[in-house]
């Protein structure tokens, strides 16, 4: 195996040639001289002999095709020279090349983004009657190609690149079919360290392709989400505010709300909170009529019960105060440069809640971690709101933005959503932070700033 | 020039509902070359096709910008709607078909009374079961909208052909939003309609679709046919009162129209005459008894036939439309 390895690497024109073709390290193909090709090298190694005329003897082409993960079989060559350099960047060293599927089940695209995405979609059925979609993203994909290999909770690195389909008003002019190119970490630990791989491979792969004007916006949804949970106010506040925190205008009146509303007590409310979890189910299965072994339509007596034990809590609770809803407001509001703004974090979060505070420790330890890479953060901010339009991250998220787009676009975007895997089968939370880049309009950007 | 294309609706209670009303109307529907066919034209308005087609098709006509005009339910245009749709402006409603869009949960969901506490079901459902609360209806994008609108995410769409209702107790949904006139099928389902769960209130109008269709059009024939619409289906809601104005109330005038949105045929009327009042037809009892008991009387009803005004308003909103593009 080895012998053939070097046998081939010679009749490439040795260590330096091939080095330069695969544009990798002098160090890292004497490594393959050692221990042989990556399995991710083998369609392009491969694909560099037979150009060249060089064969390969059958026997081990079958090895090396034995060994062949599915490897994206479009040429890179009708890519153009920047979406070759940013897959070059993304896929260096452990990130696997993968092909996810074109086809999806409709079902877990709508599972997983939700109905509103629906009109985005092309979906169909197939002459078997499953429902499919054109992928709207290649996140859902790649994770269905984790879980189609069997994986459950081993740590994956993949990159992918390949068309993607959604349906545009036709008078916004944006195409129906565009390129993406990302990564996804599957599995492993749910830790900072992924998070900030995943960005830093993101950020290279673009800050190479010779963009001159990039903004980078950060949040953490996982920041507002503790808040709430560390603050003393009734549970069913807490549901309220995590629920209508994806919609702005929604929260705002409930925030409102709750610090004026007197609500309204009834005799179920009355009575099920003088009764203790287990009277109260059966209270709650008398007052609909139900016999012994029946269950509601729909949902469990656990669910109604428990649900009306929180709204009876909530009846006797005074009002929101207007300092605690004005606290929250203050944290949202935050948006600045990430230093300045977790120092605002800090001194507005102070007191509140070790949980909290650890928390935003987190985003100091990432902003760091930048630092260190020598990531230019002179554009970019940290702003609390970000993520909220789309109940998509559960934590961690950025977005590369250019002041020469309109505002609602980006160039890529990423972030932790550690409910990605359960959303698309009937798995536990995997973890999973990734990111994917709009090829399309990466070249847009580059070749207008070549313009101005 | 070419002909407008009006397209009604070929079968079924809506068909019947249609004759009925254009009969009352004075316009004579024909068809050409024998009752079977599916195209037509009216009685003395030239350059009027008539097509007939599903009230589906119609909507979905419209909102491609296809025909000129149409009549179909305010249901079928909203779901038919799309990013891509052309304008559709509603000319006339035609005072029948009525029906509402609501949504609507099992009985047993005591928890359940209104918008907000769904919206916070759905979540919680979603932490218990680990998948969506699933919405049963043939209605999949008002309900998006309206769930969009209201900060509800965590459901997902059952498409429902026919006997919505069942859709919760055969356990293929838990919830559905459904079209209904008197809720009784929801009730006999043991479901019941959320207190703010009316999403849309329908009912059969006429729309025109505003695109360039219109282009190179002689509007005459269309001003003809609207204006005899407009004044039969705004006679349809009202009731003429007649009473003698026997005494000077300088009030009269303004409460009638603010409290009972009604208004005098010739204007302010002077002491001695004989006036009729415009009235919609919910507003009778009460303005005949606000009448009676501010001395005047007795008060005649009426229901008008047609109600002509100078100007017709389904005629003037298509003229707008026209003007616009």
């Amino acid at each position: 195996m080895i012998e053939e390895t070097n046998k081939i690497i010679d009749s490439l024109g040795g260590t330096t040639a091939l080095a330069k073709l695969l544009n990798v390290n002098l160090s890292a193909v004497s490594n393959y001289r050692k221990k042989g090709f990556p399995d991710r090298l083998h369609y392009k190694i491969a694909t560099l002999c037979n150009e060249r005329g060089i064969k390969i003897d059958g026997k081990i082409f079958g090895e090396l095709s034995k060994n062949l993960p599915a490897v994206d079989t479009r040429p890179l060559e009708i890519l153009s020279e920047i979406s070759i350099k940013v897959i070059e960047n993304l896929t260096e060293d452990d990130f696997e090349l993968i092909d996810p599927p074109v086809l999806v089940s409709a079902d877990k695209v709508l599972d997983r983004l939700g109905e509103n995405i629906a009109d985005k979609l092309y979906i169909f059925s197939d002459p078997s009657g499953s429902r499919l979609c054109l992928r709207p993203d290649l996140t859902i994909p790649t994770c269905i190609h984790y879980l189609n290999n069997g994986f459950d909770g081993i740590k994956k690195n993949y990159a992918y690149h390949g068309k993607v389909f959604q349906f545009q008003n036709p008078s916004s002019n944006e195409p129906n079919e565009f390129s993406q190119a990302g990564l996804e970490i599957i599995g492993g630990e749910s830790c900072i360290e992924n998070e900030i791989e995943v960005f830093y491979r993101t950020y290279k792969s673009i800050k190479q392709s010779g963009i001159k004007n990039l903004n980078i916006i950060f949040g953490d949804v996982s920041l507002f989400s503790i808040l709430i949970d560390v603050l003393d106010i009734p549970a069913i506040w807490k549901d309220q505010l995590k629920i209508k925190f994806w919609n702005d205008k929604n929260f705002k009146i409930l925030l409102e709300e709750l610090t004026i509303k007197k609500r309204v007590n009834n005799q179920l409310f009355q009575k099920i909170s003088s009764l203790d979890d287990d009277t109260a189910e059966i209270f709650v299965r008398d007052t609909i009529g139900l016999l012994e072994n029946q269950s509601p339509v729909g949902r469990s007596i656990k669910e109604i019960t428990q649900r009306l034990i929180k709204k009876s809590q909530e009846v006797k609770t005074e009002p929101l105060p207007k300092s605690t809803a004005n606290l929250i407001k203050e944290f949202l509001s935050i948006s600045d440069k990430p230093l300045q703004a977790i120092k605002k974090l800090k001194a507005v979060s102070k007191n509140i809640d070790s949980r909290l505070s650890s928390q935003i420790d987190s985003m100091s330890a990432r902003i760091e971690m930048m630092i260190d890479l020598k990531v230019d953060l002179e554009n970019s901010i940290l702003s609390l709101e970000k993520g909220r339009t789309v109940e998509y991250y559960t934590g961690f998220l950025f977005d590369f933005n250019s002041s020469n787009l309109k505002n609602s676009q980006n160039i890529a975007g990423g972030g932790r959503y550690d409910d990605l895997i359960n959303s698309v089968s009937d798995k536990n939370d995997i973890p999973a932070v990734g990111a994917a880049i709009n090829l399309d309009r990466l070249e847009k950007i580059i070749s207008l700033e070549k313009l101005i | 020039m070419s002909s407008i294309l009006l397209a009604l609706p070929s079968k079924g209670r809506l068909y019947e509902q249609m004759n009925k009303f254009f009969e009352s109307s004075g316009i004579i529907l024909k068809r050409s070359g024998g009752q079977r066919t599916y195209s037509g034209f009216i009685k003395g308005i030239e350059k009027i096709e008539i097509i007939y087609l599903s009230a589906s098709e119609i909507s979905s006509e419209l909102l491609k910008g296809n025909i000129h005009m149409g009549i179909t339910g305010i249901d079928l245009i909203e779901e038919g709607k799309t990013t891509a749709s052309k304008e559709v402006i509603l000319l006339s409603r035609l005072g029948f078909g009525k029906a509402n869009v609501v949504i609507a949960v099992p009985d047993h969901w005591i928890d359940v009374e209104n918008i907000r506490d769904l919206s916070e079901v759905s979540s919680e459902f979603r932490s218990y079961n680990n998948r969506r609360m699933r919405v049963a209806t043939k209605f999949s994008n008002i309900t998006r909208n309206f769930f969009q609108r209201n900060g509800i995410n965590n459901y997902r769409l059952v498409d429902s052909a026919g006997a919505t209702e069942g859709a919760p107790a055969a356990g293929t949904a838990e919830i559905i939003v459904d079209i209904t006139e008197t809720g009784q099928t929801i009730e006999a389902n043991n479901l019941k309609v959320l207190e703010d769960g009316v999403m849309l209130k329908s009912e059969v109008c006429i729309f025109s679709s505003a695109n360039d269709i219109w282009k190179d059009i002689d509007l005459k024939p269309v001003e003809k046919f609207l204006r005899i619409i407009s004044a039969r289906s705004e006679a349809l809601g009202n009731a003429e009162l007649f009473f003698d104005y026997t005494k000077e109330d300088k009030d009269l005038e303004i409460n009638l129209f603010r409290e009972f949105n009604s208004s005098f045929v010739n204007g302010s009327p002077n002491i001695g005459e004989s006036v009729s009042l415009i009235t919609p037809i919910s507003m009778v009892p009460s303005c005949t008894y606000y009448l009676t008991s501010r001395g005047y009387g007795p008060v005649r009803t009426n229901r008008p036939e047609f109600i002509y005004n100078q100007e017709s308003n389904s005629w003037n909103l298509l003229k707008n439309s026209i003007n616009c593009i």
